[in-house]
């Protein structure tokens, strides 16, 4: 006998079977892709942005990030039971189709049945451990949400519904496939192959041939209208995820990681620049709210919320879905609340871990353009005074300009105009140019080349701010303003190569200014470093320091730089003891997004908890690789009164102190 | 309603100075520049005043070379009407009664309701001109004003005087103001406003033109105060510290007497 199951066993093949299942399937998909449409609607309320350019590429990365759930497992135990979940699901969902393929179709019009002998076990087998697979882990799902749920998991009607719905449905799948097996195939060797089933029809098998056949139909039907009913909620419910979720990542910003987008400032029709109202959004910042999933993950690592700042970026997505679905009139400025706006470091954590590629930052940054190209609106006095001294000075300090290089003079630095011949340009930046504590980097740097035999030059007071500060807090016209009269200095020194000691010239350098027409290499001095000491150029002597490295979020999140930094530190004898939130998930040190400009006045400060996660791990020494850093631990570490015991340092600094 | 606000352009205070050859006024080159502080408040306040009134015109006047466009620019977006640059590649050689006398010259026929300016510049510091307006106008003015309000042509002010003390002072327009630090905060310039101001009517006028008066002052030189002695640093414990000081303030000064 060949290993094979009747489908449509007890409910019948004919038309009476058939007629009202597709009837009801059909209506079920009918609503469903009514209400996707209507979505659709709503977000086409956004501006476009073309987000379908390489269809091959983002095709890949939705199947890592939806398919492989790669982003969903980070987070482990919810992340597990999640993608075991997704994955069981998919199975029951192909194994389904099979059946439909086979029953309707092949078996219908061609007499073709697949559904038998070896592969017809392996079908059982796989669809019954899936089954009970989505059982567990939706169980433990449930648990979590329901009885353990972490601090600020919001939980409203829909998760009822999901978590309710879900359940039932598998478990009437196998309550029909236990009445079915009770009835067909006990005491066969097939039936060992359903063992879920083989239980339910252990357990059930008392009730007679004839209660079973009628528990069977009953529960048939029910489950199929219960799986009609979830299409049917499919866009009503958070079940829209589904779909929203997965076609996110296809529709994700395929990089560079983290860039704005460049503001027209010649356009002389614009009226409105940045993000008031949701017409001045695009489709898919509306179309993220619908793929969020409350998963909480983006507010439990924001470095403002954790500080008690109103900021959460969860929040702030789910309010522009409001607003786009409820209220489109709305003010945006106004529904997220201002300080919330300004509170954000753009460390990036939000995206990094989002497992539904939501991009979090750019919106605040669209609203922060608002505020200040539209109304001149600062988060205060100190920071508009830092914008003004940048627009006279060329740096937020408001440092006069000439001086710029003269911390280098006594090391033989010349800048490009006085001598071009050089190996590297040097873009020192404004905290390491003028900063008295940064000025020590500069000068570490310049030891570094100058042992190596590097011939480095500066711009001196031709370089300018490289405007990141200014461009994350939304001054957009200054940004390019001091960008294109940086580039057309490197430019016009026929600079090959470009190294910074500063995470956010390097980024801005690196991505931004490439929408300006800057095409010269540009390298962080810590990859930069490690290559002259793996070719020998740069010798130094290691000599043993207990130290803690801080990730910047620039270095790190923003340009996934996490291993050169390491290996400098493991070259000079560091004995580097890791920070719990370290690489992708490190806490920002406050200063980022422009915030180096602004006074911290909401909350807990964002240094001083960093330097307390310094301290936990007991090392004299906290490096890092970026001057806004190092300026915040400076301060971090009086304010957590650790100032003698830990040493907040450079990464070239203590290269530097190891020349050979 | 007719407005006038005047601008100096100033280098930043931050820079590093050095006296010219001549010896009577700063090099120019190295030097970063602005809108003298003071007249910031200037524009802030007209601008405000013309927001208020709504129909009026606010025309920025500024006395120098072409590079002072680039200052009066920054007026023009905040908020001024038109431009009015006096052509003059020698400005900082003027006094401020031939600059005062130029800035009357240019607004003696044009009927202005109220002219702003700063109470100094940051580089001469005369706090001359405004008022010297004002008597070649023959306008009443006021200067160091804190607080400005104006309804119906009459101005009520608050000047600052020494020790924190405010004056209250009521006049009839037209006057001419001459405005202190605290009494506004100036506007940043939106981008629609600064792409309007590349627009907008900025006319030069040669100085020859206004400039009817001789000079009756002269700079003889400038230089930079000599250095004195430096600082002292006490060091020991708390109680000895104290002691210490005031043993050297009694000795040395006399705040304690």
């Amino acid at each position: 006998m060949e290993f094979t199951r009747e489908i449509y066993w007890n409910v019948g093949h004919g038309a009476e079977t058939l007629i009202p299942m597709y009837l009801f399937a059909f209506i079920a998909i009918g609503v469903m892709v009514r209400g996707i449409l209507k979505r659709v609607e709503v977000y086409k309320q956004g501006l476009p942005l073309n987000r379908t350019d390489h269809p091959g590429k983002r095709l890949l990365h939705m199947v890592k990030g939806a398919l492989l759930q790669k982003k969903v497992v980070r987070v482990q135990w919810p992340g597990l039971l999640h993608g075991l979940f997704f994955w069981g699901f998919g199975l029951l969902f192909i194994g389904t189709t099979l059946i439909v393929i086979q029953a309707d179709f092949t078996d219908l019009f061609f007499d073709v049945k697949f559904l038998k002998g070896t592969f017809y076990l392996f079908f059982s087998i796989t669809l019954d451990v899936a089954g009970l697979v989505c059982i567990f882990m939706l169980a433990g799902l449930l648990v979590r949400r329901f009885f353990f749920p972490p601090e600020g998991l919001v939980t409203k009607n829909d998760d009822f519904i999901m978590h309710g719905l879900l359940l039932t449905i598998l478990v009437t799948g196998f309550l029909i496939e236990g009445s079915r097996i009770a009835v067909t195939e006990l005491g066969t060797p097939l039936s060992y192959w359903s063992p879920m089933g083989l239980l339910v029809a252990n357990g059930i098998s008392g009730m007679g041939e004839g209660g079973l056949r009628a528990l069977h139909k009953v529960i048939w039907w029910s489950h199929l209208l219960m799986v009609m009913g979830f299409f049917i909620l499919i866009p009503l419910t958070k079940f829209r995820h589904i779909f929203t979720s997965s076609t996110n990542f296809f529709f994700d910003d395929l990089g560079p990681k983290g860039k704005l987008i460049n503001l027209d400032m010649e356009n002389e029709d614009a009226e409105t620049f940045g993000t008031t109202h949701l017409k001045e959004t695009t489709w898919k910042d509306i179309f993220d709210a619908d793929a969020c999933t409350l998963c909480l993950r983006c507010q439990d690592r924001c470095p403002a919320w954790n500080t008690g700042k109103p900021l959460s970026p969860m929040k702030v997505v789910n309010q522009l879905g409001e607003v786009a679905f409820h209220n489109p009139d709305a003010n945006l400025i106004e529904t997220f609340e201002k300080d919330v706006i300004w509170a954000c470091t753009t460390c990036f954590a939000c995206q990094e871990i989002c497992p539904v590629a939501i991009e979090h930052v750019r919106k605040i940054i669209d609203c922060r353009r608002a505020m200040v190209l539209m109304e001149g609106e600062f988060p205060g006095e100190e920071v508009m005074t830092a914008m003004e001294a940048t627009e006279v000075n060329g740096n937020p300090l408001g440092i006069g300009y000439a001086e710029r290089a003269d911390w280098a003079s006594e090391l033989g630095i010349k800048p490009l105009a006085e001598d071009a011949e050089v190996d590297i340009l040097y873009f020192v930046g404004c905290y390491a140019s003028f900063d008295k504590r940064n000025i020590s980097v500069a000068k570490s740097f310049i030891k570094l080349c100058q042992a190596a035999g590097v011939k480095v030059g500066i711009l001196g007071k031709e370089e300018k701010c490289c405007g990141e500060p200014m461009r994350k807090m939304g001054n957009e016209y200054l940004y390019q303003t001091v960008a294109a009269e940086n580039i057309e200095a490197m430019k016009s020194y026929g600079v090959k190569k470009i190294v910074t000691t500063c995470p956010h010239c390097f980024n801005t350098l690196e991505k931004d200014y490439r929408d300006l027409g800057f095409e010269i290499e540009v390298e962080s001095y810590t990859v930069f470093l490690q290559k002259l000491l793996t070719t020998g150029k740069l010798r130094i002597n290691s000599r043993e320091l207990s130290c803690t490295y801080h990730d910047s979020c620039y270095l790190g999140r923003h340009n996934t730089i996490y291993d050169a930094p390491r290996a400098l530190i493991a070259a000079a004898g560091g004995r580097l003891i890791e920070m719990e939130k370290n690489r992708a998930e490190a806490f920002c040190c406050s200063a980022g997004g422009g915030r180096i400009m602004a006074e911290e006045k909401i909350g807990e400060r964002i240094n001083i908890k960093r330097v307390r996660m310094a301290v936990e791990t007991g090392a004299e020494t906290l490096l890092s690789n970026c001057p806004f850093c190092l300026t915040m631990f400076e301060d971090g570490v009086k304010g957590a009164e650790v100032e003698d015991s830990l040493k907040p340092k450079d990464i070239a600094e203590i290269l530097a102190e190891r020349i050979i | 309603m007719k407005i006038l606000v005047c601008i100096k352009q100033v280098p930043d205070m931050e820079s590093k100075f050095k006296v010219d050859a001549g010896g009577t006024w700063y090099v120019k080159t190295d030097l970063a520049w602005r809108m003298n502080e003071y007249d910031e408040y200037a524009v802030e306040q007209a601008v405000q005043l013309k927001e208020q009134v709504k129909d009026a015109d606010l025309t920025v006047l500024c006395i120098g070379s072409d590079k002072v466009k680039e200052t009066m620019k920054k007026a023009l977006a905040m908020g001024c009407d038109r431009g009015a640059h006096v052509a003059d590649d020698a400005a900082d050689t003027k006094e401020p009664f031939q600059i005062a006398g130029i800035i009357a010259e240019y607004a003696k026929d044009k009927n202005f309701d109220l002219i702003f300016t700063g109470m100094q510049s940051q580089d001469r510091g005369s706090a001359q001109v405004g008022i010297l307006v004002a008597e070649m106008l023959g306008l009443p003015g006021i200067t160091t004003v804190v607080h400005f309000a104006y309804n119906d042509g009459i101005i009520e002010v608050k000047r600052e005087l020494e020790g924190g003390i405010k004056a209250c002072v009521k006049v009839a327009s037209p006057a001419v103001v001459t405005c202190q630090l605290g009494l506004n905060t100036p506007r940043y310039p939106t981008l629609p406003n600064i792409m309007k101001a590349k627009k907008k009517e900025l006319l030069s006028i040669p100085v020859d033109d206004l400039l009817k008066i001789e000079s009756r002052q002269e700079t003889a030189k400038m230089y930079f105060p000599e250095k004195k002695g430096g600082g002292l640093v006490l060091e020991g414990d708390a109680a000895d510290l104290a002691d210490r000081l005031v043993k050297i303030l009694k000795e040395k000064t006399g705040v304690l007497g």
